[in-house]
């Protein structure tokens, strides 16, 4: 099991109201699989993809990653996760202005566990991650020449390139077309096919769910459905 | 250290994110700028001023000090007789005059009757007349009375030796050292004649009279010196009795005791402070070499020799150096008398100053305490006080840096507002707060350092400015310079920190979620 949940709970404050975003969820993820999270807004799906990344832990529960529990581990810990077995993309694209394309995508590689990479190397492995995403001619462009899909693919690109295991997007394709938004969910599923990866996507659209190998349903806090429908859109099985 | 984050490419993204935000990068690197510039503009000129005081004070002849022949005052009471009252230190210590021993001592009527040079300024009469061998080198006060001066006769035995300067001149501590011989003189050019003051003196007189400037011509030189050349160097007003004002006297010929002398260059007043004036024995009179002097008159020796020390706080042990050298040289007994006369600028003033001769006489004998307060304090408390003048001029300098500083910490906190966003993705993609920190902080040190760099050019222009412009003394020390830089380096970590902080402390899914 890649990614364990075991009651996973979180509650926070906003002013004198306790708000339980999560009241309880546990999940198993193999690696390899596509999962697809939905549900309406104030359902618990954010703060349950923020705690898969890392960037919240939860107020009681456990989150195992590859057996070990990373919800107690300290900040720094927590950033090197974040940073070697997890990849962003968010709905926002949240590239940097006014900085191409290739150096958006390098980004991560100044924080690895070893450090910074290297320039040379650097270059090198942001321009093999953005031909993974079919955008090798659009290195050099800045945010603002490129077009939405472009800006995803290339916030794809930098999720890619420190060669996580796990891909966590929020709603990827809410600000995207609907012709823009299935380009990107094909990406995510030739991704997965080559090379494995653990994709999980929060969306509301339905049909942008009906790409995952398993769609899990959430509702105030708890999981009130998952579905498994490999058969219907595995175009390519997970190795 | 240093060498690790200039490569590390978070410096490299602080300055391209800098280099982002042109217009505020641009106005806080010119509050930092003028910061630092204040700050060593103010340094520079309150150093100059401490500088232009300790010229001032040397200017003023507090470092001068004049050893005159003979040990000769006035008496106190009416019978116009001159008397030796030997050394004033030690028997004029009461300020009470009328209960003065008798004075001259026991000593001084000791000494060898068959001693010309320690007995010449007596008023005994002489035994012979010095005009009675005109081929005699006659060192004699009576040539001085011989050529009208009243006061000769007083204090100029001629005891002093070139070769005394030049042993002087040896003592450490000392500046400048120069010989004089000082007569009056008739001096004539046409039809034209003049009755002034005439000096021979030494080639380094220049140098210690700071109120001297030479508006035409020159000094006469060393060589001319050595070959007691008949050159003479005239005041503003001999040049202007005898050869009218403005016109250019240098190359003329001038008479004096009945030799010619070409005129090689003018002197006049270098401060407004002191105006030439007839009789004011400086530029109301002639100067020549006294070697020049010594062949004419047909004399060996001086009247007196002015020295300046290099700090005006070591005049008084110096005064005491030149009276133990003098003595040993002139092989003075232990209980008799000095055959010369040490004065310093207090002394003078003291003596020359208007006071009954009573009380001067009585405050004469205490000198050498006074001097300590007159001099010493003086110029120790002027120090004190430009210094302090300098730090106060710092610390409201300072100010100005701290504003430059609090604009850093708002274009680091602006910076941080701006980018949240950007600091919540670069958390999300692996960032540690220590990483986030560390950009922030490089950014505020890069502007401090940038606006340092300019503010020491600016400062050193503006310093420049100042001293051209009013006429200010302005000096600007490597010291300063390298403080303005270290300091502007220390006010962008100081005032980065907080913003840089802040930054670092932000939960990555807010700053994710900010607009």
């Amino acid at each position: 099991m890649l990614i364990e949940t075991r009651q996973l709970a979180k509650e926070y404050r906003v002013g004198d109201h306790l708000v339980h975003a999560l009241r309880g969820v546990s999940l198993g993820i193999q690696a390899g699989e596509f999962v697809t999270i939905v549900g309406p807004s104030g359902s618990g799906k954010s703060t349950f993809m923020h705690i898969l990344g890392c960037l919240d832990r939860p107020t009681s529960g456990q989150y195992l990653m590859n057996g070990r529990d990373v919800s107690t581990l300290p900040v720094d810990e927590l950033a090197r996760v974040r940073n070697g077995m997890l990849g962003f993309v968010f709905q926002g694209f949240n590239l940097l202005a006014r900085t191409s394309a290739v150096e958006n995508v390098e980004l991560p590689l100044l924080y690895t566990s070893t450090g910074v990479v290297e320039a040379s190397e650097r270059r090198r492995r942001a321009l093999a991650a953005l031909e993974a995403v079919g955008l090798t001619d659009r290195a050099e462009h800045h945010p603002n020449q490129l077009s939405g899909g472009q800006q995803q693919r290339v916030a794809i690109a930098r999720a890619l390139v420190t060669q996580p295991s796990v891909l966590l997007a929020d709603e990827p394709t809410g600000n995207l077309d609907t012709a823009t938004s299935h380009e990107v969910m094909q990406i995510f599923q030739q991704l997965r096919a080559e090379r494995g990866l653990t994709i999980v996507v929060i969306t509301h659209e339905r049909d942008i769910a009906a790409y995952g190998s398993r769609t899990i349903d959430f509702r105030d806090g708890q999981v009130v459905s998952d579905v498994h429908h490999d058969q219907t859109l595995a175009a390519a099985s997970p190795r | 250290m240093i060498r690790r984050w200039l490569r590390h490419p978070l410096v490299n993204l602080a300055l391209k994110a800098l280099v982002r935000n042109r217009l505020q990068t641009g106005l806080t690197l010119l509050g930092m700028t003028i910061g630092v510039a204040t700050v060593l503009t103010m340094m520079a000129v309150g150093a100059g001023a401490q500088q232009s005081i300790e010229q001032q004070v040397r200017a003023a002849g507090l470092n001068q000090l004049t050893v005159r022949a003979g040990n000769w005052k006035p008496k106190a009471d009416d019978s116009g007789e001159a008397v030796a009252h030997g050394d004033a230190r030690e028997t004029l210590t009461l300020p009470v005059p009328d209960l003065m021993p008798p004075v001259p001592d026991a000593a001084f009527d000791a000494m060898p009757a068959d001693n010309p040079e320690g007995l010449s300024g007596s008023v005994r009469p002489s035994r012979f007349h010095p005009e009675d061998d005109p081929m005699e080198k006659h060192d004699h006060p009576l040539a001085r009375q011989r050529l009208g001066d009243l006061e000769a006769g007083l204090g100029s035995a001629a005891t002093l030796s070139f070769a005394d300067a030049q042993a002087i001149a040896e003592l450490p501590g000392v500046q400048y050292v120069a010989g004089g011989l000082h007569e009056n003189a008739r001096v004539y050019a046409g039809s034209k004649r003049w009755f002034t003051r005439m000096h021979g003196t030494d080639v380094g007189m220049p140098s210690i009279k700071r109120g001297w400037t030479i508006s035409r011509g020159r000094f006469f030189t060393r060589r001319e010196q050595d070959d007691a050349a008949q050159v003479i160097v005239i005041g503003q007003i001999v040049a202007d009795k005898l050869f009218g004002e403005g016109q250019d006297a240098v190359g003329q010929t001038l008479t004096l005791w009945n030799q010619p002398f070409t005129i090689v260059g003018v002197m006049t007043s270098a401060t407004w402070v002191v105006q030439p004036a007839p009789g004011d024995d400086q530029f109301d009179a002639v100067y020549m070499p006294f070697t020049t002097t010594h062949r004419l008159l047909n004399l060996s020796k001086l009247n007196d020799i002015t020295i300046t020390a290099e700090s005006s706080g070591a005049v008084t042990e110096l005064a005491r150096a030149i009276t133990t050298l003098l003595r040993q040289r002139h092989g003075i007994g232990d209980n008799q008398p000095d055959d010369f006369t040490v004065l310093t600028q207090a002394t003078r003033a003291l003596t020359t100053g208007g006071l009954p001769p009573s009380v001067a006489r009585a405050v004469a004998g205490n000198v050498a305490e006074l001097e300590k307060v007159t001099l010493e304090q003086l110029s120790i408390t002027l120090e004190r006080a430009s210094r302090t003048m300098t730090w106060l001029l710092a610390a409201v300098a300072a100010v100005s840096l701290i504003v430059g500083g609090i604009g850093i910490m708002n274009i680091t906190l602006l910076s941080v507002t701006e980018r949240t966003r950007e600091i919540g993705l670069r958390m999300a993609v692996g960032a540690r707060p220590s990483d986030v920190m560390r950009q922030f902080l490089v950014e505020a040190v890069a502007i401090s350092l940038a606006g340092g760099l300019a503010g020491i050019i600016v400062g050193i222009a503006a310093a420049l400015i100042v001293s051209r412009t009013l006429q200010w003394a302005t000096v600007i020390a490597p010291g300063s310079v390298l403080l303005a830089f270290g300091v502007a380096g220390a006010v962008g970590i100081f005032f980065g920190w907080y913003p840089a902080r802040r930054a670092a402390q932000l939960d990555p899914i807010v700053a994710l979620r900010r607009e």
